[in-house]
């Protein structure tokens, strides 16, 4: 009897020395100030999903070398005050290692706070190019080219498709709209481009017919729109469409997902997107990763045949999030902001497997990658249109 | 229940606090409100700023709208002027926030000023869309004044400080943001014993006969203008404090109307209305936030699918105040309090 159980106290200590190292990793927290609602509630709940089913496929898989991911959120409607309330109760609350904001006042907003809390990155929706200021936002980044950027591919690719080309530059009165353009303008003049028209209207449903009117009289070659969604994008290619006019529209990434062609089919068939990422819905697939993504979201999601953009870049997001992770526990460092950071500004070259659209290379606070990719309004599909590039 | 409150001179009558109660419950009130900072979580004390930020401009509005009669949409811009003005002294003097503070609240009392004139010629929605060009107007200068706004990107307020303390936490922040809404409240109530809160009230009740009793209409209107704005100023500047940034969204129109429903669904005319109510419009978004993590482990995903909800709960809250109680949740305390007042003999 006693042999007995000594050989059941062994067997029963084996074990727990066996599980413990497992069970004994702590839950990585990453959070979210999530947009359900709000201006760009229908953007941001795509975005969520998409962080949500990249956390519950990753913990299906073995979580991040052991540690499951937790992941916590409330949503604020694109509210600064409230997602600044948000984010100190969650942080309180969980002690996040990643961040996910939802504005870019708000990112911009919560920057001192960030710099004073210890072991906690911060990247979102905002693609400001304020945010690749390394000195000003240390602990904050883009998961993708800032609005800058995307505007210089633009550029560049205009540039580089018919020299000389007539360009206009459409953009909303927001910051977010007003962001890039000066950037912009310089960029289209030393290209030896000619900048025929900039203008600036509201966001949303606008009255664009006298704006279209002095874009006939202008005749641009490339219409580059920055700043919107979708309105008044489509009321402008509608409108120029009737008129006969051949200007080829572009847009940036927040205006070049599947909205596009599915509330404007008739008139976006051609529309040029550029983006860091590739899409939902692919002729071919891009790479294992992406495969995997679409399989597990068919098996979670079968009713939904069909994702915006914004479910791949929240999928993204936190991808970057688990391979920083991954990574700095590979080299054997303790998860600490400094770490993490580090490990973040040494990602050059990484494979996403087909979630990204270029090889994913981290500089000054975000990837300053991207792709054209063309819009095929009869198949309902982006298609690749330019090779990656990368602005230096 | 309460007697031996009569009083038989016009001092007595126009005392802030006429019994003991008041002063004992006050003198609660001001001990809460020091130990809460200590006691409370990061969030709480957020939402705790956040609310004193509230009341200062709600306070503000209130003696335009509810003392004078003046319709304003124009609130929201004059807190971002107050910003402006208040980051801008910082960063370029080098001025603590003793003195940009008032200096902030005395430059968006000249702009209102000037936002007032056409009171003199017009009122109700007639006003209300000339406050609303003026907040039109000054979004306008805050994108393209960009030597002194910053432009788009604004301005980073780096180094905040008072007495050479620096303002870097909420803690601090606290203890100036607080004892400020005190005083605002104060000076409202203390403004309604004088000459000019009487006169403020008699334009509102019938601006004519105001004049005809010797009230002048140009003096008391503008100088309601002038007071409105810098609190509106002060609280602007406590905001750029306390979010360290300004940029020409931090103060959307929205913010004019967030007000106005503050200081209705609170109760206009009276001081402590505003109060109500902005701690009604900044803490009831939370408190539904709440409820829908409440009802997580009931219904999974309830912060997906109640999310929608929130907003047109608070809307039909509000909605449901200005039908019900259209007095505003002052008129609400009040009953409580005359319920306590004749206790035990009427319940």
């Amino acid at each position: 009897m006693k042999k007995l159980l000594i050989a059941f106290l062994v067997t029963l200590t084996s074990v727990f020395l066996i599980l413990s190292p497992v069970s004994a990793k702590e839950d990585i927290v990453f959070a979210e100030t999530a947009l359900i609602t709000g201006v760009f509630g229908f953007a941001g709940e795509g975005l969520h999903d998409g962080i949500v089913d990249y956390v519950n496929y990753r913990n299906k898989n073995g979580g991040i070398r052991g540690h499951k991911i937790k992941h916590v959120f409330e949503d604020c409607g694109y509210k600064v005050d409230c997602s600044i309330a948000t984010f100190k109760k969650l942080k309180a609350e969980h002690n996040p290692l990643f961040y996910s904001g939802d504005s870019t006042g708000f990112m911009k907003a919560i920057s001192p706070e960030l710099k004073k809390s210890n072991n906690i990155l911060m990247s979102g929706v905002s693609f400001a190019s304020e945010l690749t200021d390394e000195e000003l936002y240390p602990k904050s980044f883009i998961s993708g080219p800032s609005y800058s950027d995307q505007m210089k591919i633009l550029i560049q690719f205009a540039a580089k498709e018919k020299p000389g080309a007539k360009i206009a530059i459409i953009h909303s009165d927001t910051g977010f709209g007003r962001d890039p353009i000066e950037s912009a303008i310089t960029l289209v003049k030393d290209l030896g481009l000619d900048l025929v028209e900039v203008i600036t209207t509201k966001a949303g449903n606008v009255d664009v017919s006298t704006d279209v009117l002095k874009l006939r009289r202008k005749k641009p070659d490339y219409a580059i729109f920055h700043g919107y969604v979708l309105t008044p994008i489509n009321e402008f290619m509608s409108q120029m469409k009737a008129l006969g006019m051949k200007t080829k529209f572009m847009g940036t990434y927040w205006s070049s997902s599947e909205l596009m062609y599915m509330k404007a089919r008739d008139v976006s068939d051609g529309y040029l997107g550029i983006t860091h990422l590739n899409y939902f819905n692919m002729e071919k697939s891009p790479g294992k990763k992406w495969d995997a993504m679409k399989a597990y979201h068919d098996k979670v999601h079968p009713d939904k045949k069909s994702r915006p953009s914004f479910y791949l870049f929240g999928w993204f997001q936190t991808m970057v999030w688990a391979e920083v992770i991954e990574r700095t526990i590979d080299a054997g460092k303790p998860l600490t902001d400094e770490n993490l950071r580090a490990t973040l500004n040494s990602i050059k070259d990484w494979d996403t497997g087909g979630i990204a659209s270029v090889p994913v290379t981290v500089r000054n606070n975000s990837i300053p990658f991207g792709r054209i990719f063309k819009l095929n309004a009869a198949k309902g599909k982006y298609e690749p249109l330019s090779e990656v590039i990368e602005i230096k | 229940m309460r007697i031996g409150d009569a009083v038989s001179t016009y001092r007595g009558d126009e005392t802030i606090f006429r019994t003991q109660t008041q002063k004992i419950w006050m003198g609660i009130l001001v001990i809460a409100l020091i130990l809460f900072p200590f006691i409370s979580s990061p969030y709480m004390l957020f939402l705790g700023c956040m609310v004193g930020i509230a009341v200062i401009s709600a306070t503000g509005l209130n003696i335009l709208v509810g003392l004078t009669g003046q319709i304003s949409l124009g609130h929201g811009g004059f807190m971002g002027v107050g910003a402006y003005s208040a980051v801008w002294l910082a960063d370029t003097f080098g001025m603590s926030l003793a003195l940009t503070l008032p200096l902030a609240g005395i430059m968006t009392a000249l702009v209102g000023m000037v936002v007032g004139l056409p009171s003199l010629r017009v009122k109700g929605l007639y006003l209300a869309i000339a406050t609303m060009a003026a907040s039109v107007i000054l979004h306008f200068i805050f994108v393209h004044w960009e030597s002194v706004t910053g432009g788009n990107r604004g301005f980073n307020l780096q180094n905040a400080a008072i007495f050479n303390i620096k303002l870097d936490s909420d803690f601090r922040m606290y203890f100036i943001i607080i004892p400020l809404a005190v005083l605002a409240v104060l000076g409202t109530r203390n403004l309604l014993r004088t000459r000019i809160g009487r006169a403020f009230i008699a334009i509102r009740d019938r601006d004519i006969s105001a004049e005809v009793l010797g009230v002048n209409l140009l003096k008391y209107k503008l100088m309601s203008f002038g007071l409105s704005s810098f609190y509106a100023g002060c609280a602007g500047a406590l905001w750029a404090y306390f979010f360290k940034i300004v940029t020409p969204e931090s103060f959307p129109f929205e913010t004019s109307i967030f007000y106005l429903a503050a200081i209705i669904v609170g109760g206009m005319g009276t001081v402590l209305g505003p109060i109500l109510g902005a701690a009604f419009m900044t803490l009831v978004p939370e408190m539904l936030k709440l409820m829908t993590e409440l009802v997580g482990p009931i219904l999974p995903n309830a912060q997906v699918l109640l999310s929608p909800v929130k907003g047109m709960v608070f809307g039909l809250l509000i909605v449901g105040f200005l039908l019900f109680e259209p007095h505003g949740l002052c008129e609400l305390w009040r009953r409580i309090q005359r319920f306590f007042r004749i206790w035990p003999f009427k319940t």
